[in-house]
């Protein structure tokens, strides 16, 4: 039985009817899902109907927090929305840093469930028991920091924190994002779109009560010694220090840097997007997120050039990757307006920067003309072009307007064979890894609930080449092969284990950078921190969490499932299954999807020949609940 | 656009009240600050047992616009508008640590001193009815022992560092606004 961490409380945005209500939350949800990622896992499952449109009111946008949301917990700032995805039509989840999940618990609330569809504009205002649908006619069109600062200013309160829907979320821009305060992006999916749809323009939270854990003296110090192995961790002092921009080098390095659209992984220019020559000549200064020692969010400044005095967070390594090498742009300057561009209109910059990398593609092999751009000469390297588009994308204007349905859609309206330079799965951009240098990561782009993702499963310890973290997470008789980027061997084994550990990172909600890398906390960490937190006993066993994660993946499996996923669709581009890595230190490499998947469903217990979980496996984690739900409501 | 006005130097008082030496203070040094609030977390955890930065005794202000964060803390107040300000002196000052506490069985919740205070870190607790204050955690100060940066620091202090920290905040914000002053008049947008 749970005693502290959580609120106890689900509070419901009723569009519809223009109300607001609050449920109690389940304790058996706590038992068999921790928070975060499988509470919302388990509402969208039971309450979206199968098959719905996601940009119609059937559709929800769930807001999730964890046990540990708003404590001392070193990063335990991170919330999670989750939908049935605009971009893709399937799971949909995006995960977000800052201060907004804290405050939604400060508020006295473990989730937010937005349901229905107003008719005109609104925003919704959560001051701890105020609860307000407002209107929101006069910020309808107003950039995502524009609305921040009106809404900010308008309750008189700096401490509000905000979700936004920028210009993008309002034209339903299918890889539209919500940003929060300014500069934190739940980027990934189409989350934008989907409040858009319902016609909400913000989420205002403000919350002035307090989070409670079970065991405050112990949990307290156990959650300060956390907070000095993050703090002493030498690989986490250097990405306080480069944020994600350590990556550019290290991904050249290994040949795995995104470049020209992911036709190689090596970029001649990516010194000028390395943390190095970024930070002296543009970083004004370091920032975090809520209860962060890492601090990896950098403000800055351009005081020359065409992009001069531009002042803004970012971009992260995946941007630099977006706007960076995977358009041949060798400029950071350019990335960092594209991010703030993306930032303000709302959209993921990924998923934006990949779309312009296909048709820069698809033009250059003249499959499309300036006859579909509308006079626009596309041209790598070309800054100004990028710019453009975005704001073209953002406001769905001429060629912009194709181009914001995302690659897949965008080629599948284009036709002429364009859809090679789409480089997606289940319709999701492909970040910023390439699984012909980094075989694992081919797996998870493969198998990832939402498309191509780089946060649920992706393996570090291959990739980075730490013999001694493997040989204690996965034995030593798969050494070498499992820390060797270029086989297949043993990689579903790191793959599922990893998916299982970040499942229940998903679930408290820790950020990535303390416990993917560099490798700080993992299962047993969780197992000792969470009773002390929750008094839920039965956290305490890593078994048990594993179980909890692996209920966790099998469940999206099954939403997917009942949107009509297969194995058919764990598939990659073929730009990594069929052209060989052209140059760096892994030329020659190609993906042998197949055999992985085969390893994957087997250590899943999933079926080799549909890829969805078997009878066996449903019951064995106490799943059989979703027959209820099977088909639509 | 004038960004640098929010954070515009006060001047000095020209009757200057009682002006004391203090031994130990808490001092602040914004460029370090990454607004991460783990000084906040520790604070309510020491001193309420829970989790609640808006009873924290400390206030960090994030600016995400500008990328600036700043901490306020209780003090360095060579002269003590709290102090002053108290009606019945419930608010005092300690003769020998020179730290500035509030006498609870003395106060009459006036809130005088909510809204003196020179860094806003006075705060009246609407639950309980009391008014909350830093009390330098009795010399062994939480906040600046978790602060993960350095930017709360406790130490015998020269005269004038609050002064010090907003005048180095308006000429960071000069800088950008020269630089975006110059480049509008070139053209650029
Ligand atoms: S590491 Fe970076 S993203 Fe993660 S919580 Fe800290 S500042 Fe935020
Ligand atoms: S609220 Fe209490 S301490 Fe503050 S000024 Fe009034 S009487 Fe003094
Ligand atoms: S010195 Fe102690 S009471 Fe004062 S702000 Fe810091 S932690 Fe809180
Ligand atoms: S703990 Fe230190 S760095 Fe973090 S907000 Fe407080 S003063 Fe700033």
């Amino acid at each position: 039985m749970a005693t502290g961490g959580y609120t106890g409380r689900i509070l419901r945005v009723q569009l519809d009817e223009g109300d607001f209500k609050v449920d109690k939350l389940p304790q058996e949800w706590i038992r068999d899902y921790i928070g975060g990622d499988g509470f919302a896992a388990k509402l969208l499952y039971e309450e979206v109907p199968a098959g719905c449109d996601p940009l119609s009111s059937h559709n929800k946008l769930i807001m999730s927090t964890g046990p540990i949301t708003g404590t001392l917990w070193p990063m335990s700032g991170r919330t999670v929305f989750v939908s049935k995805a605009a971009q893709t039509g399937i799971w949909g989840e995006s995960h977000v840093g800052g201060f907004i999940g804290p405050e939604l618990k400060y508020a006295g609330y473990d989730m937010l469930v937005i349901e229905g569809q107003s008719d005109k504009p609104v925003y919704i205002l959560i001051e701890d028991s105020n609860l307000q649908i407002l209107d929101a006619g006069k910020f309808w069109g107003m950039k995502t920091d524009e609305v921040t600062a009106a809404i900010k200013r308008e309750h008189a309160d700096p401490d509000i924190q905000i979700a936004a829907v920028g210009p993008a979320g309002e034209r339903k821009v299918r890889f539209s994002a919500l940003i929060i305060n300014n500069a934190r992006a739940a980027g990934r999916t189409g989350m934008g779109a989907v409040l858009g749809a319902k016609n909400v323009k913000a989420i205002a939270i403000r919350g002035r009560g307090a989070v409670e854990v079970s065991d405050h003296e112990a949990f307290t110090e156990l959650a300060k010694a956390a907070h000095m192995r993050v703090r002493t961790n030498p690989q986490a002092q250097e990405m306080g220090k480069w944020g994600t921009w350590i990556l550019t080098a290290v991904k050249q390095e290994i040949g795995e840097l995104p470049t020209y659209n992911h036709r190689t992984g090596v970029f001649p220019g990516w010194e000028k997007l390395s943390g190095d020559y970024i930070r002296p000549r543009y970083t004004v200064s370091d920032r975090a997120c809520f209860g962060c020692s890492l601090a990896c969010k950098k403000m800055n400044y351009v005081r020359e050039g065409p992009f001069a005095g531009t002042l803004a967070e970012g971009p992260e390594y995946e941007g630099l990757m977006a706007f960076g090498s995977g358009l041949g742009i060798a400029d950071y300057p350019t990335t960092l307006k594209a991010n703030e561009i993306c930032n303000q209109y709302g959209m993921d910059t990924i998923s934006a920067g990949a779309t312009i990398g296909f048709a820069f593609e698809a033009f250059e092999n003249g499959l499309i003309t300036t006859e579909d751009t509308g006079g626009l000469q596309l041209e790598w390297g070309d800054s100004q072009t990028v710019i453009q588009l975005l704001e073209m994308m953002g406001k769905r204007e001429g060629f912009g307007d194709i181009l914001a349905e995302g690659s897949r859609a965008a080629a599948e309206r284009l036709g002429r064979g364009t859809e090679k330079y789409a480089i997606h799965v289940k319709g999701l951009e492909v970040s910023g890894q390439d699984g012909r240098t980094h075989r694992s990561i081919a797996l998870g782009h493969a198998t990832g609930a939402r498309g191509a993702d780089h946060l649920r499963s992706l393996v570090v310890v291959d990739q980075l080449g730490y013999e001694q973290v493997a040989r204690e997470r996965w034995g030593a008789d798969k050494l070498p092969e499992i820390i060797d980027p270029y086989t297949e061997k043993h990689k579903a084994v790191a793959v599922v284990e990893s998916e299982n550990a970040y499942c229940i990172r998903d679930t408290l909600i820790v950020c990535w950078y303390s416990v993917s890398w560099p490798p700080i906390f993992w299962m047993q960490d969780f197992a000792d921190m969470l009773p002390l937190a929750t008094g839920e006993k039965s956290f305490g066993d890593v078994k048990n969490l594993t179980k909890i994660a692996e209920r966790q993946v099998t469940l999206k499996r099954l939403f997917n499932a009942r949107e009509g996923i297969t194995r058919a669709d764990d598939k990659l581009p073929k730009r990594f299954t069929h052209e060989p890595m052209p140059e760096g230190p892994g030329k020659g490499q190609t993906v042998d999807l197949e055999p992985m998947l085969d390893d994957y469903y087997r250590l899943r217990g999933w079926d080799l020949d549909t890829g969805l979980p078997t009878e066996k496996k449903i019951q064995s984690l106490s799943l059989g609940w979703t027959k209820k739900y099977a088909s639509s409501h | 656009m004038l960004i640098t006005k929010a954070f515009s130097v006060q001047p000095h008082a020209s009757a200057l009240p009682e002006v004391v030496w203090l031994p130990s203070q808490l001092t602040v040094d914004y460029t370090k600050c990454t607004g991460c609030r783990i000084c906040e977390l520790a604070c309510s955890a020491k001193h309420e047992g829970l989790f609640q930065p808006s009873l924290a005794r400390l206030k960090v202000i994030r600016y995400d616009d500008l990328g600036i964060d700043i901490p306020n803390v209780c003090g360095p107040c060579e002269e003590a508008p709290c102090v002053e300000v108290c009606p019945v002196y419930a608010m005092r000052r300690d003769p020998i640590s020179k730290m500035v506490f509030l006498d609870h069985d003395k106060c009459i919740l006036c809130k005088s001193c909510v809204g003196a205070c020179v860094n806003g870190v006075i705060r009246l607790d609407t639950r309980e009815m009391r008014i909350i204050k830093c009390d330098h955690c009795g010399g062994d100060p939480e906040c600046a022992k978790v602060c993960p940066t350095g930017a709360i620091q406790y130490g015998p202090i020269s005269s004038g560092t609050t002064f010090e920290r907003h005048s180095k905040i308006a000429s960071y914000l000069r800088e950008i606004e020269h630089s975006a002053e110059t480049q509008s008049s070139k053209g650029g947008s």
